[in-house]
């Protein structure tokens, strides 16, 4: 009996398979009885906190986290899920739909999208979301699968000059080369980006063919310069609860933070940031108190909150961001240096723990049930490691890198993960309803603070309230002292690095180098003691130079040989130093001893020399 | 029970009573099965989703039914095993169109079967209702019989049924297998 034919000959062929099922059932029985196949197949299943729903390795998907969402499309509880696929980067860029294991729908995109909602925008009854795609600079809006509304960004100013270029040529003042010229030049003025995207076309064009056609398509139409969405996100309009309005949130290219009330599609409030956002992550009701993170291409993390027109630094990273995730009150975010850290809102690290691999997406897993937030992490390893805090409590192990993820409620069942991976094949898992978090390894090592582990802390003495009081002055102390300890080892390896001291601790030559200065000037003697330190290597060829301000000393011998020097004595050189500058100022003289043949100095001594008396 | 009526039910004669235990994920149909097997007088028009358990009687083939109506959401899923105790059978309802869930049904499933209530009657009888064989999307009963492993059911005897709850097409049969099964291990 096959099964895809008993599948559409439907109901009549059903009443007549009944008996063979019967007979077939029995007939198992009897079979397998005695074989124990199943217990082993089914072994790794059981330790895995996750069922695979769903596999399918062909469907090459190419999509990000934030392009990646639930809908209740009906309004029925049975939540669809929406990827919205990039196709490959230019062209093919698709919105899916998924029902189940099924594709309900699929939509052509005209650009590439950068991120997909679900939101309500009106309070009609029955509630019925309605999907948000971002792409390019427009918010396509769609409502039961059609399309319904399309939000064009406010075009942004134009550069006075790029205007002026523009209507020269339609005047004739100006031919298409000079109009390139012109437009080049502003480019490096004010940058590609404050340009019109018709100008960073023409500018890009080099064959005069089809420069020309190009001008001639475009030049009588009005300039206009757009930006493009980056990021989108949904903020609760006035009431917490699951189906209630939405306010949208986008970032774009034109380094702003836009809200947005879908109703009438105006903007509600727009903000400022020093860079272009990438991820958005946000709390609160847009009526009452919010808080915006956002992280952007500077590598910072800025908050907006109700009532401001610009970000407020949080955190400065030391490397991008790859996923950003609000964890109670608190930010966890993924970097390319393979650290997963947990700041405060107000930029203080909680904690950091090293991965093994590169990160490549997070996202959040609410498991209401279990009234818990895991933070799950995709690796390059081929792995998805959970965090709950900064425990590891579970991991799974995927075919392929997966780059893409998201959890939520899909269908009915409330704790499904999906995950899009590399090589584009997407993958469904649900979380087993017995699973339990513990942790299972403690990273104790990396994450460098603290345990999880309850300790048993005795009353506060008085002793420990003097002791407290004490503290920072203890710590204040160390501080200095540790700041003192650091300018010294930089001034001492700052000497070893130029070989500016007058002990050598060279292994072949150990040489001590000492000078003194004899009379009163202008006229001075110096004499050099060197002395060899080791117990029996003698040293040979060396040589003694002096260095200095040839405007204020002459120095008799600039140069002087020392053939060979015995360990343990010391042996003195002299010299006759003249101050040669009428104003009688001082300046240092430095002594090499270098190794003939070689070019740096084995040691060196500066003798700050005093100042002069005035000849007589 | 007075020694007429020991008599009669010693012949097969008088109604027997059995208690089947009717479990599955939410959403499955378990509700609206029952409704069908109940008089009409009785039956509810609303099927809403059931919250915590309901217990139902009605009479099938001679044989008085008082069925535990689980609820199949989630966190009403630890109800079902203080049930395990005391029945004569197992009803599995599936909602053969959910095919995303199809595993969770299973994980449930093995689970059931492999609590120690359960495991150690293995000829308690399981009978599996295929339901909304009527949508579009549903999966063939093999289809279903195959991803939730039947086969490998060692004594345990089984049955798999596709069904209608709305229209009724099918529950008759199911009912019908069940009867057999516990006729025959009475006698
Ligand atoms: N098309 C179709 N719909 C069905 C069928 N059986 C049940 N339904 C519908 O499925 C929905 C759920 O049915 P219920 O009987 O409440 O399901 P349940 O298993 O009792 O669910 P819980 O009580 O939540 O565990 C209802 O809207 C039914 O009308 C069927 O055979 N075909
Ligand atoms: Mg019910």
């Amino acid at each position: 009996m096959d099964s895809d034919e008993q599948n559409i000959s439907g109901l009549l062929d059903d009443q007549s398979t009944l008996d063979d099922r019967r007979t077939s059932s029995s007939l198992s029985n009897q079979v397998i009885s005695g074989e124990s196949k199943e217990t082993l197949i089914s072994k790794p299943e059981i330790a895995s906190k996750w069922l695979t729903a769903y596999n399918d390795n062909l469907c090459s998907l190419y999509t990000l986290t934030a392009c990646i969402c639930f809908v209740d499309l009906n309004g029925d509880g049975d939540q669809k899920l929406v990827i919205a696929d990039l196709g490959n980067g230019v062209q093919g860029m698709k919105l899916n739909i998924y029902k189940g294991t099924f594709i309900l729908s699929q939509l052509t995109l005209i650009d590439c999208p950068s991120g997909v909602v679900s939101f309500y925008m009106d309070s009609n009854a029955p509630r019925i979301p309605a999907i948000g795609v971002a792409s390019g600079s427009y918010l396509y809006i769609y409502k039961n699968l059609k399309p319904f509304y399309k939000f064009g960004l406010p075009s942004l100013e134009i550069h006075p000059s790029e205007q002026d270029a523009w209507n020269q040529l339609v005047a004739d003042k100006i031919d298409a080369s000079q109009l390139k010229v012109l437009l080049e030049n502003l480019r490096i003025e004010v940058g590609e980006a404050s340009l019109t995207a018709r100008s960073q076309r023409l500018i890009d064009l080099t064959d005069p063919g089809v420069i020309d056609d190009f001008i001639g398509r475009y030049k009588d139409q009005p300039l206009k310069r757009s930006t493009i969405i980056t990021c989108i996100a949904t903020i609760k309009k006035t009431v917490d609860e699951d189906n209630n309005l939405n306010c949208l949130i986008i970032g774009t290219e034109n380094k702003d933070i836009l809200i947005i009330e879908p109703d009438a599609f105006t903007i509600l409030t727009s903000v400022q940031l020093p860079s272009i956002p990438v991820f958005l992550e946000i709390s609160g009701l847009f009526n009452v108190e919010y808080r915006v993170i956002v992280s952007c291409r500077d590598a910072c993390i800025y908050t907006i909150k109700r009532g401001f027109k610009t970000g407020r630094l949080c955190v400065q990273l030391n490397s991008q961001p790859v996923g950003l995730v609000r964890y109670n009150n608190n930010i966890i975010v993924g970097t390319m240096d393979q650290c997963l850290s947990c700041f405060t809102i107000n930029g203080n690290c909680v904690w950091k723990i090293n991965q093994q691999s590169g990160i490549t997406c997070l996202t959040a897993i609410e498991v209401e049930i279990l009234g818990l937030t895991l933070i799950a992490v995709a690796l390059e390893s081929r792995t998805v490691v959970f965090y709950n805090g900064k425990s590891k409590v579970d991991t799974i192990e995927t075919e392929n890198v997966i780059t893409s993820m998201k959890f939520g409620r899909y269908g009915r069942e409330d704790n499904t993960l999906v995950m899009v991976s590399r090589s584009g094949s997407l993958s469904i898992r649900i979380l087993k309803r017995t699973a339990k978090f513990t942790s299972i390894e403690s990273d104790f090592g990396e994450a460098g603070s603290g345990s999880t582990m309850k300790m048993n802390i005795p009353k506060k003495t008085k002793l420990f309230i003097d002791q407290s009081v004490r503290e920072p002055i203890h710590r204040a102390f160390q501080q200095d002292l540790y700041r003192l300890r650091l300018v010294v080892a930089r001034a001492y390896v700052k000497a070893i690095a130029a070989s500016l001291n007058p002990m050598s601790s060279n292994a072949v030559d150990p040489l001590k180098l000492s000078a003194q200065v004899h009379g009163l000037g202008p006229v001075f003697r110096l004499i050099l003691e060197i002395q060899n330190t080791s117990l029996d290597q003698p040293s040979y060829n060396l040589n003694l130079f002096f260095y200095c301000d040839v405007k204020i000393y002459r120095i008799h011998r600039n140069f002087i040989p020392v053939p060979n020097l015995q360990p343990g004595y010391i042996y003195t050189f002299a010299t006759k130093v003249e101050c040669v500058n009428e104003l009688n100022v001082s300046d240092f003289i430095k002594i090499h001893v270098v190794r003939e043949g070689d070019s740096t100095p084995i040691i060196t001594a500066i003798i700050n020399m005093p100042s002069s008396e005035t000849p007589v | 029970m007075s020694l007429f009526s020991r008599l009669l039910s010693y012949l097969g004669l008088k109604k027997k009573e059995v208690n089947i235990l009717v479990v599955g994920l939410d959403n499955s149909g378990k509700t609206t099965i029952l409704n069908n097997f109940k008089k009409d007088e009785d039956k509810s028009q609303e099927i809403v989703a059931t919250i915590g358990f309901n217990v139902e009687s009605f009479h099938v083939n001679n044989l008085t039914f008082s069925a535990f109506d689980m609820s199949g959401q989630g966190r009403y899923r630890n109800l079902w095993e203080h049930y395990f105790k005391g029945i004569h059978a197992i009803v599995f309802v599936i909602d053969s169109s959910d095919s995303l869930r199809l595993v969770v049904a299973k994980d449930e499933l093995d689970l059931m079967l492999k609590h120690d209530e359960i495991a150690s009657k293995p000829n308690l009888p399981l009978l599996i209702f295929a339901n909304k064989m009527d949508l579009r999307d549903a999966l063939s009963s093999v289809r279903i019989s195959q991803a939730l492993g039947l086969e490998s059911l060692q004594e345990r005897p089984w049955h798999i049924q596709a069904s209608n709850a709305i229209t009724g097409q099918g529950l008759q049969e199911g009912i019908q297998w069940l009867t057999e099964q516990l006729i025959n291990q009475k006698k």
